[in-house]
């Protein structure tokens, strides 16, 4: 059934109606001048021995600094890797998962070229849909899959630069930090993260950038940095203990100082309270998740955040790149560069996509396919009562 | 399958949907495709066919039909710039046309009548050299067939780049000209309009 608009629209206006713009505005102005008077040296002294429950941007002798855009080089390569996936589905008769990748590979410049390409990698056999576990055998879930699909598009990525001369930069989409692994047991997580960590020294070898490209962040580590900064801790003598404050905030009701701050994600803090302009980044700060210390020094993400022109984006790239300014400066240049080809997103990526993406039909093909070679080996497969619900629907 | 030597010509492209009354090729190279109005070829399941047509609609757009093209240049970049900033759009889009089938080529001779079977998918199209187009245009019987072709476009326009298509061709003086415009007279001797929409649009120079 589709939606009813009419029946929602009453709700929709009394909702829009409860928003006040007014509402926290000395909030907002707080925020303001904290940023327009942030004292780097006094946050760097304070991060120096704070123990937060958020994590925040760190390392900058200048948090405010912002740099301008960077030319292009000459001639260039892009690359850009995204995969799609069937996963295994409980109403299919077939055990597998299928990854496809997309890959594109684009040259500018002197010689401009295009190669486009969907690789698809069926697995069927027992080590691939189980895991391992001390305790027991875990069937592989999203999680899992998520993340071998994003050792699948980073090795893609590597593959396609084997053979590039021309200095060039490989975008995956999304972040290269595994946040997914912190939640996962440790036999689970070893194979995952040495086989993420293996494909992304695969760029360091080639000495080709690779980075993480995310549209529209929803970090707030930058957040995390101000509310350092405005914590009352220091004021009274105390180094900054979010545990702390928190057993005064349950036993006492003592409400957090950096409360004064609005909960406002990174990018708002960039776009409106820093106003960088299109083409602008700001410094590279550490990613400082705990996963991150398991993919060694020269592999640790670090970050920045770029205007696009449309938006704010966050780019990911290990420390190895962070380091060398003139990488820096392509991978700065080139995601600039190829936001603007693809009106808003780096368009190698958007290609990369469509090259990847799995419709219906295709879902349906490789479902049909499997049945009908299972046939002809004599395997009958029937569907469970609820996915043949779906495929007839009637009236 | 090899074409037939007398049809001989660079390939233009690859049927990609074909019927009884024509079909629609893929162009094998972005922007180029046959003049409209322009006899092409197929070949057949076997050597002694080929299949001929005429041009009577061209498109680029999207490979898939789903995405629209968008503006890409502006005050800094516009036309063959477009396509070297953007090296992708060599791949996500392609030039199609769509041909009238109006005969074949049966043993020695030529049929003007709509052949038994669609020309084959996936077979290559080929431009016609001077001497197949005469031999196939000679006497053209199939000014009927096209005049009622349902396409894109309005089919006297087809006739009048046809006609005018051949007369470039054959460079006899507008000998061929005359001769079909004198059928084609005959043919709409009761549609006058029809046949002055035709002839004004091919009035030779």
């Amino acid at each position: 059934m589709t939606l009813d608009l009419s029946r929602v629209i009453t709700q929709i206006t009394d909702m829009v109606a409860t928003v006040d713009p007014d509402h926290d505005r000395h909030r907002f102005d707080a925020l303001r001048h904290l940023w327009e008077t942030l004292d780097s040296n006094e946050v760097n002294s304070r991060l120096s021995n704070a123990k937060t429950s958020f994590l925040y941007a760190s390392g900058s002798s200048d948090y405010r600094r912002v740099h301008a855009l960077p030319a292009l080089p000459d001639s260039f390569g892009v690359v850009a890797t995204d995969g799609s996936m069937i996963v295994p589905d409980r109403h299919s008769p077939a055990r597998y998962y299928l990854i496809n990748t997309g890959t594109v590979h684009l040259r500018y410049g002197e010689s401009p070229a295009a190669v486009m390409s969907a690789t698809p990698d069926l697995r069927y056999a027992e080590d691939d849909l189980w895991v391992d576990t001390e305790a027991r055998k875990l069937p592989v879930n999203d999680t899992i899959l998520g993340l071998r699909r994003a050792v699948a598009e980073l090795q893609a990525a590597a593959e396609a630069l084997q053979s590039e001369r021309l200095p060039s930069v490989a975008f995956v989409d999304g972040t290269l930090i595994l946040w997914a692994l912190e939640s996962l047991d440790k036999p689970i997580v070893e194979p995952l993260l040495k086989s993420y960590v293996q494909a992304l020294e695969a760029f360091t070898s080639l000495n080709q950038p690779v980075a993480g490209y995310i549209s529209s962040p929803g970090a707030t580590d930058l957040l995390g940095t101000l509310r350092v900064a405005i914590c009352d801790y220091p004021d009274m003598g105390r180094t900054i203990d979010c545990n702390d404050c928190w057993k005064q905030l349950t036993e006492h009701g003592q409400i957090p100082h950096c409360e004064i701050l609005p909960r406002v994600t990174d990018r708002y803090i960039v776009s409106q309270i820093a106003a960088i302009a299109p083409g602008q980044r700001t410094n590279v700060f550490p990613g400082r998740s705990k996963i991150l210390a398991r993919y060694g020094d020269d592999q640790w993400v670090e970050f920045f955040y770029l205007h696009t022109g449309r938006e704010i984006a966050r780019i990911e790239v290990p420390r190895w790149v962070a380091r060398d300014p003139e990488l820096l400066d392509r991978v700065h240049s080139v995601a600039f560069d190829q936001a603007q080809l693809g009106r808003g997103y780096p368009v190698a990526l958007q290609e990369a996509h469509e090259q990847a993406v799995l419709s219906m039909a295709d879902r349906r093909l490789v479902e049909e396919t499997i049945e009908r070679r299972l046939a002809s080996h004599g395997v009958i497969v029937t569907h469970t009562g609820k996915d043949g619900s779906k495929r007839g629907r009637f009236v | 399958m090899a074409v037939s030597s007398s049809a001989v010509g660079n390939r233009l492209g690859e049927v990609i949907e074909t019927s009884t009354t024509g079909f629609i090729a893929e162009s094998d190279e972005l922007h180029r495709l046959p003049d409209l109005g322009a006899l092409v070829c197929v070949g057949g399941l076997d050597d002694s066919r080929a299949y001929y047509g005429v041009v009577a609609y061209g498109a680029t757009g999207g490979l898939d039909t789903s995405r629209k093209a968008v503006r890409r240049g502006g005050d800094h970049l516009a036309d063959a710039a477009i396509y070297s900033r953007h090296p992708e759009l060599e791949l996500i889009l392609r030039t199609v046309f769509s041909v009238a089938v109006i005969g074949y080529r049966d043993g020695p001779g030529f049929r003007h009548v709509l052949p038994a079977l669609p020309v084959p998918l996936h077979y290559s199209v080929h431009g016609c050299d001077q001497s197949t187009i005469a031999s196939f245009c000679a006497a053209p019987r199939y000014l009927a067939a096209l005049l009622n072709y349902n396409g894109e476009i309005m089919p006297e326009q087809i006739v009048a780049a046809h006609f005018r298509w051949i007369d470039n061709q054959l460079n006899d003086n507008h000998a061929w000209l005359a001769d079909a415009t004198r059928r084609l007279a005959r043919l709409m001797k009761r549609d006058y309009d029809r046949l002055a929409i035709v002839l004004e649009a091919v009035a030779p120079d």
